[in-house]
């Protein structure tokens, strides 16, 4: 029961949600399309708290997205034994940074009154989603070692057959609380993605980097 | 030659009396909203002083505008690759402290407090975090008419003798008012990574588009203007936007229409935008030159036969003519751009207030050969000061201002009181007679259509579609939050 709404009902309405609702509040209402910066009110916990969160999170995400999208590189390239230990010491160091990050933009939105008329619901749900979520990542990578190996022969085939259509979940049941938690931490995370400010990660400035300094907008051209 | 159009606003320093007036008219109409409280995209401040937000013309503290960088232009803040890994923490940011924490009072405790032995006052609260503040420390305007000058004015990074403050008897002070400058060659379009902000072919108005803006914030440090704002209520960007719905309809901006002194003209320039960048690399003394230099004379033919290729109407190449701003910048050569040296090219020019005119005590000033002013050299706001403010340090090019403005006060003088007039007086300032009539016709009784001339927008050339979505801030829908 607990096995099929994880790895079921979880992962297609979170699909749902993201591929309906997003572009329902891009063409509807741009005008909340923003990260929500505090920056301006409150600099100096700030620092310390959104740098170790950004730069833990990113490559550590980046490491989950890259198995899914090329699991055979990724499997040569940790079948070196030496290459997983290096990879696999990066991302727990990465993961330990992120929780420190994200504790301490959630004891900042505590503890800063000048805070509080910006801070919302929605706010305290991703803080708290995201932090068990590194929690439980890192739990899995110290005490269920290997996971950027194993991870790839489980959980990269589980989610293809969910883009199939063919969930097989039996890739999945017989793993851990914590694992299976983390796991839908993950789809609460994406469903919960287009409600939030979290809709900043679907945007990543690239363009400006080709473009010319100054942009012009012609209404006759 | 690339002509292109562009709108301008011309502020006669010897006139503003720094009332304030235009500010709150611009408050009104655009940023009396929530999250907007603390911004005053028109301000005025008294020179020498910090300014709003305080201390904004030190670069070394939030790395605003260009440097030259052998022969190219670069932001002084960071390059493009940094841009993405500054993000998260923007370290150049102006935080609110640098503006100052916006503040009402709770009139409601005037009839609601309960009987007691004392009256009863309406306390201050944050407009930001809503909790009561005991003691206000800022404010918008915080060290006008020089209050606190031993704190504020001497922090004025262009007084080149900071004992002056102190010296009653050599005391001075003059107000500048500011808007976005919707300058020619802006920092903060170019900082922007959603490439949300965008200067307007047809008037070069600079706007942030508010469905595109993310609200990384590399605007507000990249502007050395300090003319964009955070909104924190909304996590966006704003600024002026040269009151384009009244402009687009040949209405006077919003600030320079409610100006009691009349300081202020708007008007339209033609300007060659494939120079732009070539003038930028000038050393800063030579800037002033060069901002003369890029822009063109409407009058002529081969500049008019550029213009109607790049889509300027003949309306606007009428207006070109007319323009008040035109006749201020380029002709008599007496408005001068704010801080040049700053490169973004800023498009509001400045004429420099002349020092108070009455030579009372004798001996504090020598007066020139013609008796009536100080020497020039002996004016109470130094010559180095207003150099350092809109010349790039260029002395000889405010002196130049300077003689023709008396000069012009000497001819009108002497006409008043029916004496003979020298006509030395006005040639070596550069003038001639006519040109001084015109002078003095735009300097103060021109009315409300010679001091502003601006051309509307040809509405048939605009796509319906995209105008309908273009009503200004917030008001066909909800940023977050209660409203």
């Amino acid at each position: 029961m607990l096995n099929s709404f994880i790895f079921i009902v979880l992962p297609y309405t979170a699909l749902a949600l993201i591929i309906f609702v997003t572009p329902y509040r891009f063409f509807s209402n741009r005008l909340t399309w923003s990260a929500y910066s505090t920056q301006f009110l409150e600099r100096k916990t700030l620092f310390w708290g959104i740098n170790p969160w950004h730069y833990g999170i990113i490559p550590v995400l980046a490491a989950h997205v890259l198995g899914v999208v090329a699991p055979g590189p990724m499997k040569a390239l940790l079948g070196n034994q030496n290459n997983l230990i290096v990879i696999e010491s990066f991302g727990f160091a990465l993961g330990l940074f992120a929780v420190f990050g994200c504790l301490v933009l959630l004891l900042r939105r505590v503890n800063t009154p000048i805070l509080k008329r910006v801070t919302f619901a929605s706010d305290w749900v991703v803080l708290y989603l995201l932090l068990a979520q590194a929690l439980t990542g890192v739990y899995v990578a110290s005490f269920m070692r290997w996971g950027s190996q194993w991870y790839l022969y489980t959980a990269v085939p589980y989610l293809w057959s969910l883009l199939t259509f063919n969930p097989q979940i039996e890739y999945m049941v017989d793993f851990p609380l914590v694992f299976k938690l983390h796991a839908a931490g993950a789809f609460l995370i994406v469903a919960l993605l287009p409600f939030t400010k979290l809709v900043h990660l679907l945007y990543v400035p690239f363009d400006f980097l080709k473009d010319p300094p100054i942009l012009y907008r012609w209404r006759s051209r | 030659m690339d002509v292109r159009a562009q709108l301008v606003m011309v502020f006669n320093l010897d006139k503003c009396i720094g009332c304030h007036t235009c500010s709150i008219s611009c408050k009104n109409i655009w940023t009396d909203r929530k999250g907007a409280e603390y911004m005053w995209w028109n301000n005025v401040e008294t020179k020498p002083g910090v300014g709003y937000p305080k201390k904004w013309e030190n670069q070394d503290i939030f790395k605003g505008g260009w440097l030259r960088d052998g022969g190219k232009l670069k932001l002084r803040a960071m390059g493009k690759g940094p841009t993405l890994f500054n993000m998260f923490f923007q370290p150049n940011m102006p935080k609110l402290d640098d503006y100052y924490e916006p503040f009402d009072f709770d009139y409601s405790n005037l009839y609601k407090a309960p009987p007691g032995s004392d009256q009863p006052v309406a306390e201050a609260f944050s407009q930001v975090s809503g909790e009561r503040i005991e003691k206000i420390t800022g404010g918008p305007n915080w060290d006008d008419d020089l209050s606190g000058s031993q704190v504020y004015a001497v922090e004025d990074s262009n007084l080149e003798d900071r004992t002056l403050v102190a010296d009653y008897g050599r005391m001075f002070m003059h107000y500048l008012p500011r808007i976005c400058n919707h300058c020619l060659n802006p920092a903060c379009v170019a900082s922007c990574p959603s490439r949300a902000i965008y200067k307007r072919g047809e008037d070069g108005v600079v706007l942030v588009d508010q469905e595109v803006c993310k609200g990384w914030r590399f605007c507000t440090s990249a502007c050395p203007y300090k003319k964009v704002y955070f909104n924190w209520q909304s996590g966006k960007a704003e600024k002026c936007i040269f009151c384009f719905p009244r402009t687009e309809t040949g209405q006077c901006n919003a600030c320079a229409h409610s100006c009691v002194g009349r300081i202020r003209h708007v008007g339209v320039l033609l300007y060659d935008a494939d120079r732009v960048e070539e003038a930028l690399l000038k050393p800063d003394d030579q800037l002033v030159a060069a901002h003369r230099d890029v822009i063109l004379d409407p009058h002529d033919p081969e500049v008019r036969e550029a213009a109607r290729k790049n889509g300027v109407t003949d309306q606007w190449l009428e207006a070109a003519e007319k323009s008040p701003v035109y006749a201020l910048v380029k002709e008599f050569a007496v408005a001068l751009p704010l801080h040049p040296e700053f490169r973004t090219m800023p498009m509001a020019y400045y004429i420099p207030s002349l020092s108070p005119v009455i030579s009372s005590g004798g001996d504090l000033y020598e007066l020139s050969d013609h008796g009536t002013f100080p020497l020039l050299e002996k004016m109470r706001a130094p010559i180095s000061f207003l150099a350092s403010i809109l010349s790039g340090g260029n002395q000889e090019i405010i002196a130049e201002i300077l003689r023709k403005q008396i000069a012009l006060r000497l001819f009108k003088r002497a006409g008043n009181l029916g004496q003979p007039i020298e006509e030395s007086i006005l040639k070596n300032a550069g003038l001639d007679e006519a040109g001084a009539n015109r002078l003095y016709r735009l300097f103060t009784i021109a009315p409300y259509r010679e001091r502003n001339v601006i051309p509307t927008q040809q509405r048939e050339e605009q796509d319906s579609y995209q105008r309908k979505g273009a009503s200004g801030y917030g008001i066909l829908k909800k940023t977050r939050g209660p409203k």
